[in-house]
């Protein structure tokens, strides 16, 4: 292509030859008068379309307005040849702005190229939807780029592409694709052979995982089980390897999607994740002496750090993880510092206990001083994750002084922390009035005033305080330079105050206004205001010094500034009333004390971090603070549709509110309306159904083991025992097809985790072999009464993707142990439980058998199946039925239950009554009896 | 005053650099070159930052600039700027990148010699061409003969002649040379009409002779102090040369002078009343449809049938997205140049009173975003020999000399437009 296209050689060569613009621009209106006349004719061939679109796009690029050769680049993408068509595609992407016209016209051929055979057409047109983006593009295209994705014929190269093009539409335009419903099928292509497919779908997943926890559930087991294979088991081919560490991007990414699930209960996943990050932590034990390696090693090792942190603080892997941090910040290299520290803020953001980290307080503070910017300002956040009320004296002091010659860019945020620590930790009223007042003196520029007003606030609410507040203000007046925020604290408190301390030496009414006065003439109109308030209120307390300041709001009467000579006005007029006026004492009252208000100050922290792709698991801070937002935004992601919503109201919110609102304590993060959003349940996955299943289903019931599923591919038998309050199901898979099924996934959804727990005791394997069985053990523990099936959701990849969902048979009355008693005990127990509430009955008509007698056998059967206890002889009437059990619980321990039922022949109709002690238990029971004795299972 | 003084090629690399006070560090070159060069859209010749302000001139693609950290006076700086040029031209022809590099030992020697701590020092062509010499080295006998010359040259009367000027035949060259601005309005109405005037004068005159010069009889020097006849000769912003005794001017308004020996520019003005338009344009240009547009220009010349008109160029915009242009024209030749998006007609000569007619079609191609054209004027060139056209006469030149030769004078006139005679349709 290149030997050819001469005239494209040329015209760069012209271009590159111009010595000053005048020149190249000629040079480019020459050859675009040519194009234009080029294309006017027409009759152009693809080459000589490919050449000067080429030379277009080459005048495009160096920044220049091109308006003509779209459609000739439209017509190139639909040639077929293969270097017509790139040519095209880069023009497409190049030229076309996402909201142009043009792009219809593209639609379609792209869709051709899509559906094409031939992976450079499909890898080309994929460039191209990723590349423009438009919300038209993934419109029309996002449903045709997932099946490539998942199309069994797609080579790996494009299915990498589909899934980073996905990822970029999904960024763009989160609401087009249809993150929920794609969810089973995306995350079974994490079982891909290839890595490179898994790295892609893995990046993929994290984005959409992140809006729809719950969709994108099934991820986490198929995530460990993914690091599991590749730490573990060392399954990847040596391509994957990144010096010696297996596809490090591939880990760091599983690690960090681990991290946006809340920690799993499942203690099998638990068990192999620990054995994961163990592994992970004792290989990177030794630094190696290549440098590549250690980066991979260190960026593998710092997400498990993080992970681990995230699962449980107190678990013996923190422990060795704090270990190696500490060995970390206090490295050579200034990567290695950087993400020690920062990880070191994530546990002491998230640690019960501060001690371990206490240990190296030295070394952080030291770091304070690092050479970098960046490292300090990681230690920076770790100090004020790490302060509390020990060390807090320590850490303000000793950031106090760093503020003095920290970095600009550095300050305001540490005036805010500083702010922050000494209200939370304050020891003494005294320390945290001398810290923030040395803090406004230090840093004055960098004080918001969100701080000087807590100061007023915390000042006006404690009396005790108010004197000696009064006398380090003048103290601090005195100095030569003062901040105007310190005059703004200094004229608010001596104007309260002042009269508190005006009796001991060296803080006279008139060396009080002095120093005060004496500041005004370098403040701004809004500080001098305040400072006539402060005014006006000595000439009500301090009448010795009321002529000068009449004298200085005679003056301000004539100044321009409108609010200051209102202020002056008014108050000369109120200062020159006479002395015995009540008016002057009346407006003059001491200030009441604010009502208690939440500081401001941490959510001008909060509003500050920036949202980046990826979503932060956890912020700076105390435990108390992390546990509080995940609460928050645990609800908004339980939200119906993304959510991308919920988060944007509340920075919305706090955006809109202004100072004065925050001041109030307005903690908007958590409004009412969101509370209501997060109360929708978690759909449960839609259950298969037919008359088989129902049949199937019944029948296990009330028995032991059997037949739970079976369709022309898979087969689904179970064996169930059961022990006490525990249960074991042995779950049978048959591949009845001569294809392996692949990427098999089972997943156990129940509905009420509090009364029921189903795990796995091991993670399944993830191919099912052509006409083999594979076993797998289910535990479970009843733990309270519950009422629905667990669901059992079983998907594999047989051609297309199929996903079965069936009800497992476990009912309260598995757990029930039959108990035999005699008529007299069973008697006296059912007087003692009494009748309703703890009796449950109901009247229902029963089937018959063949000879239209009472099929009392099955009666039988389906109480016995129930695991009751049927007591003989102690009915008179031989074919009712009494029964008795104790239902064992975890939580709520033993529930007796005791039962009778009345068949009648004549009037088909049967009268079942349940008692037990607790009435839950006595409905359940009643429930699931009734609708096996209901139905005509012949 | 001016505090450094740089000369920049087109990509901002420092071609001359001369710091006249220590205000300033050699690296004050970079921040012209970031803020001005490299930034686009600057347009103003005065850049100031904070207290630094850049006065720029640009000519070839060269920057000619100066820097100062006072309040200077920005129209001494630009005559500086100017005057360097014209100092520059006479030693060396042409100034552009590559003279400037051949003759950088020259410009150093010369920009000393014009400025001393940054004040303007004695900038006279012809002066400076007595002691600053680009020929090889004279002997240290004559050398030292004509620096005794130039002491008592700078410090006599007349710093600007020296006393000893002998010629066999006694002449004075007179031109004056006008330039002249348009800009016409779509609808023939003229927007703006001026005319920038230089008489300069060459003087090859024996001893110290006294001149005088006369113009229109009704000539008005300064318009604001006199109401003025309406068929009068108005002159704005005289400048004279140092020579001219302005009080004298002030007085009786006559124009005496010692001259300086050789080429000097005795005057400048301007006038921006009663211009004779030397060439009327009528164009005619309408957009049929979205694929073509038709020409029709009429060029007529405005002035008496025995001058002429020459090297007239016409450079008729046409639209961005044009294809072709098909052209007929009677006189001269009309082409299509799409590196600049014009058509430019070339005739060489138009007689006064002809008039010219040009015909043209151009095709145009579809575009992306639908654009109005900007429809930027019509630009001319011409020059016209033995008119002015602000009026302006020269009455009469007189030499007084204590020898009272004979002496020949010539008087020349010129008008000429160049870029700016501008219009729009």
């Amino acid at each position: 292509m290149a030997a050819n296209m001469r005239g494209l050689t040329q015209f760069i060569a012209d271009i590159r030859g111009a010595r000053v613009r005048e020149l190249e621009e000629k040079r480019i209106n020459k050859e675009m008068a040519n194009i234009r006349k080029k294309f006017k004719d027409g009759n152009l061939d693809g080459y000589q379309k490919k050449k000067y679109v080429a030379k277009i796009i080459f005048t495009y690029i160096l920044g220049y307005k091109v308006d003509v050769g779209h459609m000739e680049a439209v017509n190139l993408i639909s040639s077929s040849k293969y270097s017509e068509k790139q040519i095209g595609y880069l023009a497409v992407t190049l030229l076309m702005h996402e909201n142009s016209d043009f792009l219809r016209l593209v639609v379609n051929s792209i869709r051709k190229d899509l559906d094409e055979n031939n992976e450079v057409s499909n890898c080309l047109a994929l460039h191209a939807i990723a590349n423009v983006g438009s919300s038209e593009m993934a419109e029309a295209l996002s449903e045709d780029v997932h099946r490539l994705l998942i199309s069994p014929t797609s080579q790996t190269f494009v299915k990498k592409k589909a899934a980073l093009t996905l990822l970029r539409l999904y960024r763009k335009h989160p609401t087009v694709i249809p993150a929920a419903e794609w969810a089973l099928r995306l995350v079974s292509i994490m079982d891909d052979q290839d890595l490179g497919v898994v790295i892609c779908v893995t990046s993929l997943i994290m984005a959409l995982a992140q809006d729809h926890l719950d969709a994108y559930a099934v991820c986490y087991t198929k995530a460990v089980d993914r690091l599991h294979r590749l730490v573990i088991e060392g399954e990847y081919s040596a391509t994957y390897a990144y010096y010696k560490v297996p596809s490090p991007w591939l880990q760091v990414k599983l690690l960090r999607l681990l991290q946006y699930y809340p920690p799993s209960e499942d203690a099998t996943l638990r068990s192999v994740l620990h054995e994961v990050l163990q592994t992970i932590m004792n290989n990177s034990a030794e630094p190696s002496r290549n440098v590549q390696h250690n980066n991979a090693q260190h960026a593998v090792l710092f997400e498990a750090i993080s992970l681990a942190i995230h699962l449980d603080t107190s678990s013996p892997l923190v422990g060795t993880s704090a270990i190696l941090l500490a060995r970390f910040i206090s490295s050579k290299e200034t990567n290695v510092r950087y993400l020690g520290l920062d990880t070191m803020a994530h546990l002491a953001a998230r640690a019960d206990s501060l001690e371990p980290l206490k240990k190296h307080q030295g070394t952080i503070i030291l770091s304070l001083r690092d050479k970098d910017i960046s490292v300090r300002r990681r230690a920076l956040d770790l100090l004020y994750s790490m302060c509390d009320t020990d060390n807090s004296e320590l850490i303000v002091g000793e950031l106090l002084r760093y503020l003095k010659v920290a970095d600009y860019a550095l300050r305001e945020e540490m005036v805010l922390k500083i702010a922050i620590l000494t209200e939370k930790y304050a020891n003494s009223y005294k320390w945290y009035v001398d810290t923030i007042l040395q803090l406004i003196s230090a840093a004055g520029d960098h004080v918001g005033d969100e701080v000087w007003y807590r100061v007023v606030q915390i000042v006006t609410n404690t009396e005790d305080l108010q004197e000696y507040a009064a006398k380090v203000v003048f103290e601090h007046l005195k100095s030569p330079s003062t901040h105007e925020s310190l005059v703004k604290v200094g004229g608010y408190i001596l104007g309260e105050y002042g009269h508190l301390i005006a009796n001991d030496t060296g803080y006279s009414p008139l060396e009080q206004f002095q120093v005060l006065h004496s500041k005004s003439q370098f403040c701004v109109a809004s500080t001098r205001s305040l400072l006539l308030s402060t005014y006006i209120k000595w000439v009500n307390v301090f009448p010795e010094i009321k002529p000068q300041l009449i004298n200085i709001f005679e003056r301000y009467r004539h100044v321009l500034d409108a609010e200051l000579q209102q202020r002056a006005c008014e108050f000369y007029s109120l200062a020159s009333r006479p002395d015995d006026d009540e008016v002057l004492q009346n407006v003059c009252e001491e200030m009441p004390p604010f009502p208690p208000r939440v500081s401001a100050l941490i959510g001008r922290l909060n509003r500050k971090l920036g949202d980046t792709e990826d979503k932060r698991t956890w912020i700076h801070g105390g435990k108390e603070m992390n546990l509080e937002r995940h609460g928050n935004s645990r609800k908004a992601t339980l939200g119906p549709g993304s959510s991308a919503t919920g988060t944007a109201t509340v920075t919305d919110t706090a955006d809109a509110q202004d100072v004065m609102s925050s001041l109030a304590g307005l903690n908007l993060s958590s409004s009412g309306d969101q509370l209501d959003l997060s109360r929708v349940d978690v759909v449960a996955p839609r259950v298969a159904v037919g008359p088989s299943v129902e049949k199937w289903f019944n029948k296990l019931t009330c028995s032991a083991e059997g037949l739970l599923y079976e369709d022309v591919q898979i087969q689904i038998g179970i064996k169930s025992k059961y022990q006490g309050h525990l249960g074991q199901l042995a779950i049978y898979l048959g591949n009845k097809i001569s294809v392996p099924l692949t990427s098999f996934t089972s997943t156990i959804h129940v509905n009420d985790s509090e009364a029921l727990s189903a795990t796995f005791a091991k993670i399944p394997p993830n191919t099912l072999v052509p006409r083999t069985q594979s076993q797998q053990l289910l535990h479970v523990e009843c733990k309270k009464v519950f009422s629905s099936f667990p669901i059992l959701t079983v998907s594999f990849l047989a051609g297309a993707h199929q996903s079965i969902s069936i009800r497992l048979p476990i009912s309260v009355t598995k757990f029930i142990e039959g108990v035999k008693l005699g008529q007299a005990d069973f008697f006296e127990r059912w007087k003692v439980i009494g009748g309703p509430p703890r009796e449950a009955q109901a009247v229902f008509p029963i089937p018959l058998d063949g000879t239209g007698q009472l099929d009392l056998v099955r009666y039988r059967q389906v109480v016995s199946g129930n695991h009751l206890e049927i007591l003989e002889d102690v009915d008179p009437n031989p074919s009712n039925l009494v029964a008795a059990g104790v239902l064992h619980t975890s939580v709520d321990g033993k529930v007796g239950c005791l039962l009778r039922l009345e068949p009648n022949r004549e009037a088909k109709l049967c009268r079942l009554t349940v008692r037990s002690t607790s009435e839950d238990v006595a409905m359940e029971v009643l429930r699931l009896i009734e609708k096996l004795l209901r139905s005509d299972c012949s | 005053m001016i505090s450094a003084f740089f000369i920049f090629n087109q990509k901002g690399e420092v071609l001359i650099s001369r710091l006249y006070r220590t205000d300033f560090k050699r690296s004050i070159a970079d921040v012209f070159r970031i803020q001005v060069v490299s930034n686009s859209d600057v347009r103003s010749p005065i850049i100031t930052l904070g207290s630094t302000s850049f006065f720029h001139v640009r000519v070839n693609n060269l920057y000619i600039v100066c820097v100062t950290k006072t309040n200077a006076n920005a129209a001494l700086v630009f005559e500086f700027c100017y005057r360097f040029i014209s100092i520059a031209k006479s030693y060396f022809g042409k100034v552009d990148e590559e003279s400037v590099k051949n003759n950088f030992v020259l410009i150093y020697e010369l920009i000393d010699e014009i400025s001393d701590y940054g004040y303007p020092q004695n900038s006279e062509i012809d002066t400076l061409k007595s002691y600053i010499t680009t020929e090889s080295v004279i002997s240290s006998a004559i050398a030292a003969e004509e620096s005794s010359k130039i002491t008592t040259q700078a410090t006599g009367a007349t710093s600007w002649r020296r006393g000893d000027v002998k010629y066999k035949k006694n002449e004075a060259f007179v031109d004056v040379v006008e330039t002249v601005n348009l800009s016409m309005s779509a609808k023939g109405t003229v927007l703006r009409a001026d005319v920038d005037g230089h008489i300069q004068m060459r003087a090859y005159l024996s001893g110290t002779p006294e001149c005088k010069f006369g113009l229109n009889d009704k000539l008005v020097i300064d318009k604001n102090s006199q109401g003025g006849a309406s068929d009068a000769v108005e002159l704005d912003d005289c400048r004279f040369h140092q020579c001219v005794r302005l009080n004298e001017f002030d007085t009786s308004r006559t124009i005496s002078f010692i001259p300086p020996d050789g080429e000097f520019e005795l005057m400048r003005y301007r006038s921006t009343s009663n211009v004779k338009l030397p060439l009327r344009v009528i164009p005619t240009v309408n957009e049929i449809g979205t694929t073509q547009v038709s020409y029709n220009i009429a060029v007529k010349a405005n002035f008496g049938t025995k001058l002429s008109a020459t090297n007239v160029v016409l450079r008729i915009p046409t639209p961005l997205n044009t294809t072709g242009v098909d052209c007929k024209v009677a006189n001269g030749k009309a082409k299509y140049v799409p590196a600049e998006n014009v058509v430019v007609w070339k005739i060489p000569r138009i007689q006064g009173g002809q008039e010219c007619t040009f015909n043209a079609t151009a095709g145009l191609t579809s575009t992306t975003t639908r654009q109005v054209w900007a429809r930027p004027p019509i630009d001319v060139d011409f020059e016209v020999l033995m008119l002015t056209a602000s009026g302006l006469i020269v009455r009469f030149l007189k030499v007084f000399e204590k020898s009272n030769y004979h002496s020949i004078k010539w008087v020349r006139y010129l008008t000429k437009a160049s870029g700016s005679y501008q219009i729009r349709f």
